[in-house]
This record gives structure tokens, C-alpha cells and sequence, in this order.
């Protein structure tokens, strides 16, 4: 059947048979293989998009559902050679390992930041649930959001280069401490 | 000391941009035009005779282009250190899940449609479920034939053993006779699987010249192409195996599980074929943890001396030996612990049963080991009325003293990160409520040898590409060697570009594996710096018209001080390029062997720990007496990291790792019953999410390596060893009882409970 969906602001004609999920026809019609697919029955999250603006799992969802509707991905979530402040906070705290479930990761942080501004560490986690990592703990993850949250709220944020500077000693992460070699 | 500019800092790791936009391409996102699409046929039987398969049906099915079955494929067995295995089942079935045939079509939906149109004729046999049953006197063998495979001779084969490694040390009798009080334990661990989020991908294409390349997010491409070019037939040279992006391994990565399938169907049909697995592949047939029985007895004199131990510890490793032989092997180092025990007997076995062939996952064996080791430890601790911290003080390996295969151990940071640790977690309040307690374990891992090679190659401009074999898991261990070459070379990472992991342009290395890529990769990159050097300097000598002695490499330039001139490495690129071919250098490690006796081992792929790392975990949590459920308030790892190259990843490292054991030691379990796993999916496979794990703190302790970069010491698996005995500890704190079996689920604690109750 023929759809338009609108993807991160472009209108695409394509033909689809009523099964198809929107996952298959991002990824293999419209070539937008941010989204990444591996459960395929809404566990892992790793097909995160935004739907309308709301975080949908894109695996489960079929590709007539989304017709003349406003779909964005990872791709869609900033201008070309751009980042969200998400984006760049993912890397400043080094949330990012494997990155396989990253962009949904960061389109759930996104969903959720959008209504929600001024998030505890609780509600941060409560609201990216649905996002396997196995990679990180979480942790960093959820430091970027709440950070994230913060430049997306105005706030001060930690220079960009706060990762990057310093010697052995200068760690920016809250939770590490370093001790030298015996004397 | 130098003062370091790029090393030890937490730079942001060079892939992140293409990962947090969505650009980086991984094998799963990996397409070619006219590619078809492969499904797997799987066995519905664990054990059974394969009567008859027909395909038929499947291949008039529009869009089918191949089918295959092992009457299509060379008949050859291959495998790591015994090869007991094929691409399919032939005559007999050896578990539910074990390929019988495979389909290439032009869409899934065809290719699903033609599996279902292939008829498989079962004759059942009774299935060996566990170890138990594979070792009861006149159990059947799962391989008939098993006297007759390829194998290493140094295995300890028997029938269903595939291996037994087995180290002696002392007098094991007179150790018993030495202690006071003698303690046995039985401990078991269920199988679990890495959890990867990326599936398993493999996308082959054949050439004219009859060369065929596969795109797969493999750990190991070099091992993959070995191996290609065994099932196929052809020379290695024959196969190119590049990794794009990889979505996590953990270790689940290293062996052949799509790629062959892929390379087949695509030979047979002329075209390129992609190969991805599902959920249930991976949970049915795929690499996951072997399950495990450990029996301990240990001695100890009444003041806490350890004086002997007996320890046995089986595998199941499914259907094929597959990596079951090496980690049965590395189990038994892990079974010393990081202890001074002067007698020991301790064995590793490897058992076949009809399941699939578990595998490799991060720090293989050392859960399971470390989980017996550090419960008991505690339990007698306990016993005797010492504190299990002290306990452990009294009784770890030092600086200078010999490990259990004889290697001598040095950079031993352990008693520093056991002080660190209890410090954090406030161990002198160990029970400091009602069903609250805090538990400890520590260990020790290895980091693993094997040879890297890189070329660094100095561009016209000045930047600089890095050349490696290994291929980048997500571990950041890439920045880190890349690192080191910044820091070497006197460049910034950011003028650093990577090529890595394509068997045909980049130079060998073992692949990303037991914690060794940066260390080794590091290693390698360091001595292609001084290779550069001495071309840098000849030509800089010559252009600057300098005594070479008087030169140094800083600055991304090479300068000679004394004489106020300079040559940039851009100039000296130029020079070379129009001079002599460019500035290009091979850099190469091997880690050298770490000695050890000889006479203490048999059977053993793995008799001593390289450039070994200590650390030690602590866990505070709550036991709820009605439901059993735990509750982890904050966990604290000190690890020795030798040196830690970019403490933000190694934290990255730490906190996944111990992720990875709290789903272990609380909730993870692949559930088999009949020889059939019953939880498939990521439903009721649990992994922890972000609502499960509670705030990881890390404490990097630094004693460094003798052999790694800048002392650096393998960090990827030891995170994910200890957390299952910290959280058994930590519940026999909370609530008395003693957990023997992993998962500690809610369900058993509160069955424990009323049984007590009783």
C-alpha cells in the first residue's frame, strides 16, 4: 500500500505491505539505519524513535500506523554536522560504549526531557527503563541526561572540554578516585 | 617522570560521534545491492537421529534462491582446540537448536516462508541434559567418535570430558593433616547469556577471482578467516573478513556462528547474502556461559591459615568442546583464588551434553570459580569467628610470591584494593541493620597474551593513521592504544585516524579478547613510535643539518634544542614522500611467556595468569524477609588497573562489568528443561535495566604492569568477576543464610527463609 511518512521533515512516498513495520521501512526502504533493530518485540529498545513526539518502539509498530504522521530519528534529531545537547553530553560523560543502544537511548531521554525539564536521577532512570544497555551500568547514561537536562534548561553546563582536560588525578566523573603506585 | 599529556586522561573515545548520530555503521546495518536474506533451520530436538530432510518444497518457493543441508557443504569437522563440529547435523542431532539447514531468499518474510516448507524427520534419543548425566556410569557419549577428532594433545580427553586440566602443587594429604578444621562446599551456576544488543551479523560477497569477503561483528576476524577457510575449503588468503561497528561481544563474539552460512549461501547463489540472528538464536544456539558444579575442600588452621584445597569444578559445555577445554583450563587458576595455599589439587573438566555449546563470556570461568572460592572463604571465615576481611588479609598472595602454577607474582595491588574497598562500603559496620548486610570478594584475572601488530603511517599533513587488526567491541580500547601512540609520537588524539579489523589491509593481531586489546595494541603502537623515530631522525638529521644524537621527538615535531631548529612531522611526511616512499612503520607485540612449573599442570591451554590484575568489590544491600527480594543500595570496586590510560572508560568498564555480574548473581538465567530452554526472549531472559542497578563507584588502584603500556594491566573482564560472591556474602550478612546456586533469586532467598524458618 502506498504511505507518506513524514521523517525528520522530509515527506517519503513508499509502498508497503500492510505488515511492515515502521523499523523495516526506515531501515531498509528509507536507508536510516540509526534506528537499530535486534529484539523485535519491544524488550531492548534499541529501535527507539519519536513518534509525534512521544518514544515508540519502531519494531512493533506497523508502517500504515504512521502514515501523515511525524516521525523523527537519530539521524532527524539535529541539523547535519550539528548535535543535541543530549548528544554531545552522551560523549562529555562517556556514556557511550558499544553505542548500539545509543540513539534509541538518547530519543527516550529526548521524549521524556521534552515534558519534563527539570527531572530527578530517579525519574531519569524510571524513564529510559525500556532501554537495554549492557555495556555501561547506566550510570554514565543517566549523568548525561540529567546534564543534558540542564543545558536544555538554560543552566551553566560543564564546558565541553571538562573530559578532556587535566592530568592523571583530574577526573570529572563523581565517582572515581584514583591512588598512585606504592611508594 | 615525563609529564604525560594525552595518557591517563579521559578523553572522549574518537567513535563516539558517529555512535550518538547514528552515522557508525555496524555489521547489522550493513547491506550490499542484490543482497538476499538467510534464515536458519533449527533442530526441535536436543538428542536425535536425523531420519530424513527434504527441502523440496521450500526451494520452489517464489523468491527462494538456495537452500542448503549438510549434503551441500564440504564434510569437514572443525573447532578451536578440538574439532568436533559442523555446519549441520548430518546423521545425528546434538541439541535443540543445532542447524539443519539454511535458506537464502530475496526477502525474510520468503526466506521464514521456505523454513517452515522443509520437512525434517526426528527419531528421537534420550538427551544427556547435565554434566551428572554425561559422567553416570554407561552414560552414552554424545560423540561416538570422539577418539578420532582433531584435537591439542595436551588435553585430558575421556569419552564425555573433552578436557580435564588439573594443577598439584605440594602434598595434598599432609595439607589436610595440617589444618584444624576441614570445610567442604558444593556450588552451582546457571547458564547466562552476554546480552549483547547488537545480533549476531555476517553479510558475505564472492568475486570473480573467487575470493569471498564477509562483513561480520566478530571479536576475532583473524580466527574467523581461519576457520572460513576450513568449512570452504579454500586458502585463508581466499577469505577477507572486515568488522564494521559491533553492537557489543563480551565474548559471545569469537567463534563462528553466522558467517559461514552467510559465505555458503552466497557461493551457491552468486550473490551477497546477510545472516542475522533473533532472540532466540541467541538464547538457544549461541556462546553463552557454560553452567557449573563446583565442589571445594579446603583446610585452615584455627588462627586462619590456609593450608590445602581441593577443588573440582565442571563445565557443561554443550554439544562441542568449542571454548570449553581453555576455560575449563583458566577455572583452575581461579580456584587457587589470590591465595597462598601451599597444597593443592584442583581440576577443571569440560562435559558434553546435548545443549547448546556454551562459550566464552567476559571473564570466562571466573564467575563461576570465584563465586565457590570467595562464598567459602566467607563461610569460613565465619566458622572460625574471623572477619572475612581479615580473614583474607591473613591469606592473599604478596608482592614477590609465587602463584598456584609457580609464575611470581608482581604489581600486586590486592591487599590495596581490599582496604579500599571495605573502607568505602564502611565494612566495620557490616551488619548495620535488620536484613541489611554488606559482603566482600576479591580475585585476580589475567591479561590475555598473544601477538598485535600495527602500522602508523605519518601523513602529509602531519596527522597520523593507526593500522590495527583489532577490532573495536566498544571497550574504547582503541582510544587507548591510540593513546599511547599520541603520547609516544607527540601528537594530539585528535590528529589520530584508526583503520582497524580487515584481514586483507591491516596487520595481524589475536583480536579484542580476555582484556588484552589497548594493552597489547598500546604495546605494539609504542614500538612503532620507535621505528618512526629512527626514521624521523635520519631524515631530520639530514634536513636540519644536525648530529642525530642531538634530536627529540615532541610537539608533533622533531626538535633539536640546542640548535633552535625544528622540522614538523608534516615536513618531514613531505620529505619522505618525495624522497623515500613516505614515514611508515610496523610495530609488534607478543606478550613474552610468563614463566611457570611445568610440573604442576596437565591438560592445561592456560597454566599462568599474564601481567594479572587484583580487585576487590563490596556490596551493601537489603534482603526483604517476606519476598526474598534484594535490594543493592551501592556497590564499590577497587580494581588494580596497573595504570589506568583513561580512567572515564575504565569507570565505563567497571560499571557494565558489574552490571553484568548483578544480572548474574540476582535475576539472569537461560531456564532449560527437557533439553529445551524455556525463556527464549528477552521477556523472561532478565537482564538488569536502569530501575535494577544501583550507583557503581569506582576506586582505580595502580601498581603497574612490568609488560604493559605505561604499566597498564587488562581492565575489561575483571569487573564482571566478583559480583556474584559479593552478593551471596552480602546476603549471608543480611539474613544468615548461606546461597549456593546463581541466580540468587528473590523466589530461593525467601524459600531459604521459611525453610530455616521451620
Amino acid at each position: 500500500m502506498p504511505l507518506t511518512l513524514t521523517v525528520n521533515g522530509d515527506a517519503h512516498q513508499v509502498l508497503a505491505e500492510p505488515h511492515r513495520t515502521l523499523l523495516e521501512v526506515l531501515r531498509t526502504d528509507l536507508g536510516l539505519t540509526g534506528t537499530k533493530e535486534n529484539c523485535l518485540e519491544a524488550e531492548c529498545g534499541v529501535c527507539t524513535v519519536l513518534l509525534d513526539g512521544a518514544a515508540v518502539n519502531a519494531c512493533i509498530l506497523l508502517a500504515a500506523q504512521c502514515q501523515g504522521r511525524s516521525i523523527v530519528t537519530i539521524e532527524g534529531l539535529a541539523a547535519p554536522g550539528d548535535m543535541h545537547p543530549l548528544q554531545r553530553a552522551f560523549i562529555d560523560h562517556g556514556a557511550v560504549q558499544c553505542g548500539y543502544c545509543i540513539p534509541g537511548m538518547i530519543l527516550s531521554a529526548k521524549a521524556y526531557l521534552d515534558d519534563n525539564p527539570e527531572p530527578s536521577e530517579d525519574q531519569v532512570r524510571q524513564a529510559l527503563a525500556g532501554n537495554l544497555c549492557r555495556c555501561t551500568g547506566y550510570q554514565k547514561i543517566t549523568e548525561a541526561v540529567m546534564s543534558a537536562a540542564r543545558t536544555c534548561r538554560g543552566a551553566p553546563r560543564v564546558p565541553r572540554g571538562a573530559l578532556s582536560v587535566g592530568g592523571l588525578g583530574a577526573i570529572t566523573g563523581a565517582s572515581a578516585r584514583l591512588s598512585g603506585p606504592p611508594a | 617522570m615525563k609529564v604525560m599529556k594525552t595518557l591517563g586522561q579521559s578523553l572522549p573515545r574518537m567513535d563516539a560521534p558517529g555512535k550518538v548520530t547514528g552515522t557508525a555503521v555496524y555489521a547489522a546495518d550493513f547491506v550490499l545491492p542484490g543482497m538476499l536474506y538467510a534464515k536458519v533451520l533449527r533442530s526441535r530436538e536436543p538428542h536425535a537421529r536425523l531420519v530424513r530432510i527434504d527441502a523440496s518444497r521450500a526451494a520452489k518457493i517464489p523468491g527462494v534462491r538456495a537452500v542448503i543441508t549438510a549434503e551441500d557443504v564440504p564434510d569437514v569437522r572443525y573447532g578451536g582446540s578440538v574439532k568436533d563440529e559442523t555446519v549441520f547435523a548430518r546423521d545425528r542431532i546434538r541439541f535443540a537448536g543445532q542447524p539443519l539447514a539454511a535458506v537464502a531468499a530475496t526477502t525474510l518474510d520468503a526466506a521464514a516462508e521456505a523454513l517452515a516448507a522443509i520437512d525434517v524427520v526426528y527419531e528421537p534419543l534420550p538427551p544427556i541434559l547435565d554434566v551428572a548425566a554425561a559422567l553416570a556410569p554407561g552414560a552414552p557419549l554424545v560423540h561416538e567418535d570422539w577418539a578420532s577428532y582433531t584435537a591439542l594433545p595436551i588435553l585430558h580427553r575421556d569419552g564425555n570430558v573433552c578436557n580435564r586440566a588439573r594443577i598439584v602443587l605440594g602434598d595434598i594429604e599432609r595439607g589436610f593433616e595440617e589444618a584444624d578444621r576441614i570445610f567442604e562446599h558444593r556450588f552451582t551456576t546457571a547458564s547466562v547469556h552476554q546480552g549483547y544488543t547488537e545480533p549476531r551479523a555476517a553479510v558475505a560477497q564472492w568475486d570473480s577471482s573467487g575470493q569471498v569477503t564477509v562483513w561480520s561483528n566478530t571479536q576475532l576476524p583473524f580466527e574467523i578467516q581461519t576457520t572460513l577457510s576450513e568449512i570452504l575449503q579454500i586458502a585463508s588468503s581466499k577469505v577477507r573478513v572486515i568488522v564494521p561497528g559491533i553492537g557489543g561481544g563480551f565474548g559471545g563474539k569469537l567463534r563462528v556462528g553466522v558467517e559461514h552460512f552467510a559465505a555458503l549461501l552466497a557461493r551457491k547463489t552468486g550473490r551477497p547474502v546477510k545472516v542475522m540472528t533473533t532472540s532466540e538464536d541467541e538464547l538457544t544456539a549461541a556462546y553463552a556461559r557454560q553452567p557449573a558444579i563446583v565442589e571445594l575442600k579446603t583446610g585452615v588452621t584455627k588462627d586462619g591459615r590456609l593450608t590445602a584445597r581441593e577443588g573440582r569444578l565442571w563445565f557443561d559445555t554443550g554439544a562441542f568442546a568449542g571454548s570449553g577445554p581453555g576455560v575449563a583450563s583458566v577455572a583452575t587458576l581461579m580456584l587457587a583464588g589470590p591465595y597462598r595455599i601451599p597444597n593443592l589439587l584442583l581440576e577443571g573438566r569440560a562435559v558434553y551434553t546435548n545443549k547448546t555449546n556454551f562459550g566464552s563470556f567476559r571473564a570466562p570461568s571466573g564467575p563461576q570459580a570465584n563465586f565457590a572460592v570467595e562464598s567459602q572463604m566467607d563461610a569460613i571465615a565465619d566458622a572460625l569467628g574471623i572477619d572475612p576481611l581479615d580473614f583474607r588479609l591473613k591469606n592473599i598472595v604478596r608482592e614477590g610470591e609465587e602463584g598456584p602454577t609457580g609464575q611470581v607474582l608482581t604489581a600486586v595491588g590486592l591487599e590495596e584494593c581490599l582496604l579500599k574497598a571495605a573502607d568505602a562500603i564502611g565494612w566495620r559496620d557490616r551488619r548495620p541493620s535488620p536484613g541489611r548486610g554488606k559482603g566482600l570478594a576479591c580475585g585476580w584475572w589475567t591479561t590475555t597474551g598473544g601477538s598485535s601488530g600495527v602500522y602508523v603511517k605519518v601523513n602529509s599533513d602531519g596527522t597520523v593513521a593507526l593500522n590495527t587488526g583489532a577490532a573495536e567491541i566498544g571497550t574504547g580500547a582503541l582510544t587507548g592504544a591510540a593513546q599511547v601512540l599520541a603520547e609516544d609520537l607527540g601528537v594530539r588524539l585528535a590528529d589520530i585516524n584508526v583503520v582497524s579489523a580487515d584481514t586483507l589491509s591491516t596487520p595481524f593481531d589475536f583480536g579484542a579478547q580476555g582484556s588484552r586489546t589497548a594493552f597489547a595494541v598500546g604495546n605494539a603502537c609504542r614500538a612503532a613510535v620507535a621505528e618512526l623515530k629512527r626514521q624521523l631522525f635520519t631524515l631530520a638529521a639530514k634536513h636540519l643539518d644536525v648530529d642525530e644524537s642531538a634530536l627529540e621527538l615532541r610537539d608533533a615535531s622533531v626538535i633539536a634544542t640546542a640548535e633552535d631548529k625544528r622540522a614538523t612531522l608534516a615536513e618531514l611526511a613531505r620529505l619522505s614522500q618525495a624522497s623515500g616512499g613516505g614515514l611508515i612503520a610496523h610495530g609488534t607485540f607478543v606478550a613474552p611467556p610468563t614463566a611457570y612449573d611445568a610440573k604442576r599442570v596437565e591438560g592445561h591451554m592456560y597454566p599462568a595468569f599474564h601481567s594479572p590484575s587484583f580487585h576487590a568489590h563490596a556490596v551493601d544491600l537489603s534482603v526483604d524477609a517476606e519476598t526474598g527480594e534484594i535490594t543493592v543500595h551501592r556497590y564499590v570496586v577497587a580494581q588494580d588497573v596497573g595504570f589506568a590510560m583513561n580512567p572515564k572508560y575504565i569507570e565505563g568498564q567497571i560499571e557494565g562489568g558489574v552490571a553484568q555480574g548483578l544480572g548474574q548473581a540476582l535475576s539472569e538465567e537461560i531456564v532449560y528443561e527437557r533439553g529445551h530452554v524455556l525463556n527464549a526472549n528477552l521477556t523472561d531472559y532478565k537482564m538488569p535495566t536502569t530501575l535494577d542497578l544501583p550507583r557503581i563507584e569506582s576506586i582505580l588502584v595502580q601498581h603497574p604492569s612490568l609488560v604493559g603500556p605505561y604499566g597498564a594491566k587488562g581492565v575489561g573482564e575483571p569487573p564482571n568477576i566478583e559480583p556474584p560472591a559479593a552478593v551471596a556474602n552480602a546476603v549471608a550478612s543480611a539474613v544468615g543464610i548461606r546461597m549456593t546456586t546463581l541466580p540468587i533469586t528473590a523466589e530461593k532467598v525467601a524459600l531459604a527463609l521459611r525453610e530455616r524458618a521451620k
